[in-house]
């Protein structure tokens, strides 16, 4: 079987497997909202420059709410040893990774999604007319996210300590993806928008750095 | 051995030699003074940082391609070795800028890139300790040290896109102001002393590390019995 | 020449890192060859 058939069989197991209990969602869309809400306890939300912070506080939660979204990844396959039993069944084990990470993208950007009218709400920011824009933005950022959210996964599901070494392993290899995807966002939400098309360039760079690299050595990602 | 102790004089000897020469033989910066000599020592050590983590990476890939130990030795040796020299890098950069700007961390774009890139080897050995058996603890943290070093471009270039968004005090000008012929020369000295250094204690390391693993194999053998 | 402190403590505290890392190196080193004297001590009496 081909590795498109594969991975789409494998993504129809992972969405259906969240989309039953729906928990991962639930739980990381409420980690966001909370995130959200304690920041504008440490700063001053209504001022002005709340507004200039607020783009970048966004993808903070997003971040912060990604590496605990990530656990569960590899964590759930090893509970029955499903893993072997994935690895059995695809010739291309990338097929796993690939159905993991698109999968992935979705619940984040999903959560992203719901969490977009608190964020409006909560720091006066009208998002309407550049809609379309910003979700491309929370689409290449949370693609990049997932991508090295899935690998390091993997990694830390064979390590101790691992709810603790994910993030560890994962937010210093992100800080380019949160660095550039608050910049865009934050000139994208300005008063006077612009779309900083060189930025969401870097981004789709950063996407497929990342996946190139997975396809590479995601096998022995999941090596026993 | 004796190979090894004539590379440690050759460097201790080159690294004496480079910082006479940052001190005596190149010319005074016009506008930061006599502190700008700092600059010398400070880049050389980046490079030698670098070539270190290169080195690392070239034995993260070797390692999940032949699986023989000795390129897990290399790998560790190159991460805490060149984790040593940006440390360096990260110490002096502060030192430089508090006499000029009155401030210790400027969030320059090289410096804050080099600390993310400190972040990033510190993950990798800590990822070591967190994984018992050496053939895992090889293949995982050759895995994240290949993801790492591919991330480091990455961070370089979106750092410095996002200091052209917000700008501060560079700390030394960027790429395109020219260098006095002098000073290049003596930077690229000081950059080779480094070199030889960070070769030095690499040696080091690695025979550390293989010496480890041999002591783990005996234990394991004592054990057994 | 206050400045000319500040490259001073540069340069000695860079080469104390240096130097720091080398003696580490040395003592694990030395540490290890304790062990192997140990434990070669205890193999053959095992067998």
């Amino acid at each position: 079987m081909s590795l498109l058939s594969n991975t789409a069989i494998l993504l129809g197991k992972e969405l259906r497997t969240e989309f039953r209990s729906r928990e991962l969602l639930a739980t990381t869309a409420v980690f966001i909202l909370i995130v959200l809400v304690l920041f504008s306890f440490a700063i001053n939300p209504g001022t002005e420059e709340a507004r200039q912070f607020a783009p970048g506080l966004l993808w903070l939660a997003i971040l912060f709410a990604s590496s605990l979204m990530f656990q569960s990844c590899f964590l759930r396959e090893q509970s029955n040893d499903t893993l072997s039993s994935l690895r059995l069944a695809v010739s291309d084990p990338f097929a796993i990774f690939l159905a993991k990470l698109i999968a992935n993208t979705l619940f984040l950007l999903l959560t992203e999604l719901l969490m977009l009218p608190f964020f409006a709400i909560f720091y006066n920011i009208p998002l309407w007319s550049k809609l379309p824009v910003l979700i491309l933005v929370l689409f290449v950022g949370s693609l990049g996210i997932s991508i090295a959210g899935t690998a390091i996964s993997a990694i830390s599901a064979q390590a101790r300590m691992r709810e603790l070494l994910l993030p560890l392993l994962l937010l210093p290899l992100l800080t380019p993806v949160l660095v550039v995807s608050s910049l865009v966002t934050a000139s994208l939400l300005d008063r006077e928008p612009i779309v900083q098309w060189k930025g969401i360039g870097f981004l789709a760079v950063f996407d497929l750095i990342f996946l190139t690299a997975l396809w590479l050595f995601g096998e022995y990602l999941l090596e026993e | 051995m004796g190979k090894r102790i004539v590379l440690g004089a050759v460097a201790i000897l080159l690294v004496i030699a480079a910082a006479y020469a940052s001190l005596y033989i190149a010319p005074e910066e016009r506008t930061m003074g006599v502190v700008q000599r700092i600059f010398y020592f400070h880049v050389g050590s980046a490079w030698a940082g670098l070539l270190a983590f290169f080195v690392c990476f070239i034995g993260n890939l070797m390692y999940v391609w032949k699986r023989e130990p000795k390129y897990d030795w290399l790998g560790v040796a190159g991460a805490e070795v060149g984790l040593v020299f940006t440390t360096v890098v990260l110490i002096t950069g502060p030192i430089w800028a508090h006499p000029v700007w009155g401030i210790w961390w400027t969030w320059d774009a090289r410096l804050t890139s080099t600390f993310v890139l400190w972040l990033l080897y510190v993950s990798y050995l800590l990822l070591r300790t967190l994984v018992e058996e050496p053939g895992r603890r090889a293949l995982l943290s050759a895995l994240f040290g290949i993801f790492a070093f591919i991330d480091v471009p990455l961070v370089f270039g979106a750092i410095r896109w996002w200091r052209t968004q917000h700008p501060s005090p560079v700390i030394m000008g960027g790429p395109g102001s020219g260098l006095d012929p002098t000073m290049r020369k003596v930077l690229f000295f000081s950059g080779l002393a480094m070199c030889v250094l960070m070769a030095f204690l690499m040696v080091e390391r690695y025979v550390l590390e293989k010496m480890r693993s041999e002591v783990d194999i005996l234990k394991r053998e004592a054990e057994a019995q | 020449m206050k400045n000319l402190d500040s490259v001073f403590a540069a340069y000695l505290i860079g080469w104390g890192v240096f130097f720091l890392f080398y003696v580490s190196i040395a003592k694990r080193t030395s540490d290890l060859r304790a062990e192997v004297e140990r434990l070669k001590n205890a193999l053959p009496r095992g067998k």
